[in-house]
């Protein structure tokens, strides 16, 4: 609020007092008053109306000035009307009034925001539960399958069908848990179990898991890690299973991947080394993006672009390292980087 | 070994039983959960796989009516996976906590596991497998001949003791290959071919010839 400014507002004030000083003047003149009379009330009067402005614009300055600086501090601003400082004026208190009827609607209608938002999560949660029941069904169903055309050596097709079906559900079981690992990825401290875990037992998991995928594509694994972790085992399970999964997507003609620990000075390093397609130089630093499908997420079968923005939210919550290196057409290194708290360590 | 299993899913349960049956378990899968503590106290079983979202009845319940009457072990089979859950499951007496949906080979792992941890260890596998004279020493992981002894590599030592256990009929390569995948060995099919190679070349050197055959695409046997 600069002088300028006020005075601008003030202006039809202005504009009365001049012409009633006008009129006032007139008035004098023709009652018979002196010039100098005249001047002398004049002047009085624009000296009182100065300090009338001058206070009021310093009353005014400091008020908002207030407010500003309470608009500052807080950190819900929708909660300004409540905060704003008295003021015996009515116009203020009017204000006042109205905003903070606008900012009963603002939260109210933030809340049910919220609670929609809650609802719809709480249902996702449960459906991707539900969906789970028939995965596991046609999971043991094409199992058995597999191991009923083995013993009764019937036809190579029949067993290769079964294999193709467990193959898809497996697809199919990795994007349900995407979807379930993204809604709960808001609120991970809801559901850490923060464990002493194998990395090496972390590893077999996921690479039994997809045992019939990496099979079927030749994939050869060379599986060291040793290091033992204070961590989630489920979150990094499912973060290396992320990485896993796009080592065989962008894989090379003979695949071979190395999985090893490196134990640093800040702590344990794991590392997922393959020899597949690699990742373009200038496209490292955004393959953590959501919706990122680089060159070769266009190239290659059809790619989301969620799996390692997910991998890095997780990290992010469980206070975990992750970051890429690669050689273009060479293959590409992913390391997973788990601090290690001295607090722990003692 | 008994195994009672306790799951709503028909399909499931279908299936999980043919699965048990075939890895030589007896299997017993009721269809209605009323008084389900009961029926397992009744049958005595040697393990239990109870699910935990049952009509009417939580498996957590079901356990801890359990516990206060026997010791059996009990696996939970659980579509949900939250930390949460899986606390109140060991903290109900479960002895292990597995979610669906589950890989086959895992479940019957940890089926496994479990049975040997609670049982002490019953019936040990046979360490020594004997085929056409050679000797296969899965304590030692070794294979002897005539007297004359040679050590195999871990990868070879699992190689070999499918081919034994299998004798006599070709095991195709794919089933190898899963096999060794199962025992934390993740080789491709070219590096297969390299280990019957190498096999076959420290057979020589204690008088063995021509123990693995070769079937052109399809696998070996012994």
């Amino acid at each position: 609020m600069t002088v300028r400014s006020f005075l601008k507002d003030r202006c039809l004030l202005l504009i009365l007092h001049g012409v009633c000083m006008c009129l006032l003047a007139v008035f004098l003149r023709l009652t018979g008053y002196g010039t100098a009379n005249i001047g002398l009330v004049l002047i009085f009067w624009a000296l009182i109306l100065a300090a009338w402005m001058g206070t009021a614009y310093i009353q005014r300055r400091s008020y908002f000035r207030e407010a500003e600086q309470i608009l500052e501090r807080i950190d819900k601003r929708y909660l300004l009307g409540e905060l704003l400082p008295d003021s015996f004026r009515l116009e203020d208190k009017l204000y006042r009034e109205m905003i903070c009827r606008s900012n009963k609607s603002v939260i109210e209608r933030i809340r049910r925001v919220e609670e929609e938002q809650k609802e719809y999560k709480e249902y996702i949660e449960s459906w991707v539960h539900e969906v789970k029941a028939p995965i596991t069904g046609i999971a043991l169903v094409c199992e058995n399958g597999r191991r009923k055309a083995d013993t009764e050596r019937t036809a190579v097709d029949v067993r290769e069908a079964f294999g193709t079906v467990s193959l898809e559900n497996q697809r199919l079981e990795n994007y349900v848990d995407m979807v379930l690992y993204y809604a709960r990825s808001e609120e991970v401290y809801k559901d850490y179990l923060i464990q002493e875990t194998k990395l090496w037992e972390v590893v077999y998991e996921v690479l039994e898991k997809n045992r019939l995928l990496m099979i079927q594509n030749q994939v050869r694994v060379e599986a060291a890690a040793e290091e033992l972790v204070y961590t989630d085992r489920k979150w990094i399970a499912f973060i290396l299973n992320q990485m896993l999964l796009n080592s065989v997507k962008y894989r090379s003609e003979q695949p071979v991947f190395y999985i090893y620990t490196e134990r640093g000075k800040n702590g344990v390093v794991l590392v997922l080394e393959d020899n597949g397609a690699g990742i373009r130089q200038e496209e490292i630093p955004r393959i953590f993006e959501k919706g990122f499908t680089g060159s070769n997420g266009r190239s290659h079968e059809r790619s989301t672009g969620m799996g390692l923005y997910l991998c890095r939210k997780l990290c992010g919550r469980l206070g975990i390292g992750i970051r890429a290196e690669s050689e273009y057409g060479k293959g590409t290194k992913m390391f997973l980087e788990f601090p290690i708290s001295n607090y722990i360590s003692r | 070994m008994h195994i009672f299993v306790v799951e709503d899913e028909p399909v499931i349960r279908r299936e999980l039983k043919i699965l048990l049956e075939n890895a030589m378990y007896q299997v017993t899968a009721p269809e209605t959960f009323d008084a389900v503590s009961r029926k397992i106290q009744e049958a005595r079983p040697d393990l239990v796989l109870l699910d935990v979202n049952l009509p009417g009845v939580s498996g957590f319940d079901v356990c801890t009516q359990l516990r206060m009457e026997m010791e059996v072990p009990v696996i939970f089979l659980t579509s949900r996976t939250d930390a949460m859950d899986e606390l109140t499951g060991i903290l109900k007496g479960g002895d292990d906590y597995i979610t669906k949906p589950y890989q086959a080979p895992l479940l019957l792992a940890r089926i496994g596991a479990v049975l040997k941890r609670t049982a002490g260890a019953k019936d040990k596998e046979a360490v020594r497998l004997l085929h056409k004279g050679a000797v296969l020493d899965i304590s030692s992981c070794s294979l002897s001949f005539q007297g004359q002894n040679i050590e195999l590599t871990k990868n070879e030592m699992k190689l070999l003791h499918l081919l034994f256990l299998r004798a006599g009929e070709f095991v195709a390569r794919m089933d190898l290959i899963e096999y060794l995948w199962e025992n934390q060995i993740f080789i491709d099919d070219n590096t297969l071919s390299v280990h019957v190679a190498r096999i076959r070349e420290k057979m020589k050197d204690i008088g063995i010839q021509d123990f693995i055959e070769t079937k052109r695409g399809m696998g070996y046997r012994v």
